[in-house]
């Protein structure tokens, strides 16, 4: 009675919209004794904040793995928080594919919101990185009923040739600032969205502000357009 | 003054590794001798409604619903559970498939998963742990009758603003983490006022 997939999934196949699957035994990257984590400021970040934070409760979708000290943060705000890590839904779904030949990624399945559900805000980190160009457009479309008009999805996508071959778990430090930690040491080669692409395919969303980090991150915050 | 060797403290174990970023403390320990229990031996296996009054630790199969609003409940790391489960504190160890309802604190631990919603005014993820679903720590209303999953009902007011995460400044919980990395926390470090939701 196990329905969870393995706590770091292999990237399938025909996850990653550019990159390419890491190799067989990829190691995990793990920190060892008296090494610090990444951490690195972020824009966009004290940006969402500082526009959601004084609406009250919050909706929010995590669409990365549960992490705790992310929730104990988020409970300040009084948030119900969804938390769906769609990376793992997504090569879980992946690997059925392979073997059933199913088609396209059913969010509906993958991501089952009651119809209550109205997020203002929706942390897809690095996630847009393992998307295919079909997969992001699907994606979009398939969260905009579930956004208040005016929502901020915030998103990370790396402009570096090469990306770690699975998401990095984010920890939310305070408002303003991330620990990075990577999942594995296997990279794959990067899809590098340009923004301008973004913005075609998040439909129903515009891109709002953009951040260049100077570690090879561009934070991108799009706002939920009304209807 | 001249300390004897033999006053001094024993040393203690060495901690275990901790998560690298702060989290909430750890918990009290919910399997207390001077409260009765009742254990769910991992040979059982149990199809319907399960109530009582004592505390109960599960490490066996269950399906249906649990329903001890008063009493802690613990599904233990051989437990694994398909029902909406009510308690005062929840700690789930092994697998869940339902909904958790706690009035006090739900924690789910390294070794825990979950899918389904969980309602408490103090949630806890530990690392390492699996989670689908929502979270609702906004839960002020106490429980009442006996919700059906998803309906929306809500378990809570056992714990105070003190005890809630929430009410812990955002501020110090940075420099917490900060110093479980092991760096000071800069002096620009804005602290956030602890919210209170209406």
């Amino acid at each position: 009675m196990s329905w969870f997939s393995s706590r770091a999934p292999q990237l399938p196949n025909s996850l990653a919209g550019a990159g390419s699957a890491p190799k067989a035994g990829a190691a995990l990257a793990t920190l060892e004794p008296g090494e610090e984590p990444e951490v690195h400021s972020s824009l966009a970040l004290a940006t969402l904040f500082r526009e959601v934070g004084p609406l009250g409760k919050l909706q929010v979708l995590d669409l990365g793995p549960a992490v705790g000290s992310n929730v104990e943060f988020l409970s300040q705000f009084g948030c119900k928080l969804y938390i769906e890590d769609l990376y793992a839904a997504l090569a879980a779904h992946r690997r059925q594919e392979d073997r059933q030949g199913v088609s396209a990624a059913p969010f509906a399945e993958l991501l089952p919101f009651p119809e209550s559900a109205r997020f203002d805000a929706v942390f897809a980190w690095d996630l847009f990185n393992y998307l295919s160009r079909k997969e992001l457009a699907g994606l979009a479309h398939y969260l905009k009923p579930f956004c208040r008009p005016g929502a901020l999805v915030f998103a990370l996508v790396s402009i570096l040739k090469q990306m770690p071959a699975a998401p990095i778990r984010f920890k939310i430090l305070d408002r303003e600032r991330l620990v990075y930690e990577r999942q594995t040491a296997e990279e794959s080669p990067c899809p590098r969205y340009p923004p301008a692409e973004l913005a075609d395919l998040m439909k129903g969303f515009r891109l709002d502000r953009s951040f260049l980090l100077r570690h090879g991150i561009q934070e991108n915050l799009f706002t939920r357009l009304a209807d | 003054m001249v300390w004897k060797k033999t006053d001094e403290a024993p040393h203690p174990e060495p901690a275990p590794a901790m998560p690298r970023v702060a989290t909430a403390p750890p918990a009290e320990p919910m399997r207390r001798p001077d409260r009765p229990s009742a254990t769910i031996g991992p040979s059982i296996f149990i199809k319907g409604d399960l109530t009582g009054d004592e505390d109960l630790v599960i490490e066996g199969r269950v399906e249906g619903r649990v329903d001890l609003k008063k009493n802690n409940v613990t599904v233990g790391k051989n437990g694994r559970v398909r029902a909406d489960v009510f308690g005062k504190s929840v700690i789930i160890e092994g697998e869940v498939d339902g909904n958790l309802f706690a009035q006090e604190q739900a924690i789910l631990r390294q070794s825990g998963a979950v899918r389904g919603n969980i309602t408490a005014p103090r949630v806890i993820l530990e690392d390492g742990s699996r989670f689908r679903g929502s979270i609702d720590m906004d839960a002020k209303e106490p429980a009442k009758g006996s919700g059906a999953a998803g309906s929306g009902a809500t378990a809570g007011g056992g714990a105070s603003a003190a005890s809630s995460p929430a009410a812990v400044p955002a501020g110090a919980r940075a420099e917490a983490a900060l110093a479980e990395l092991g760096r000071p926390a800069p002096a620009s470090q804005a602290a956030l006022p602890a919210r209170h939701n209406s």
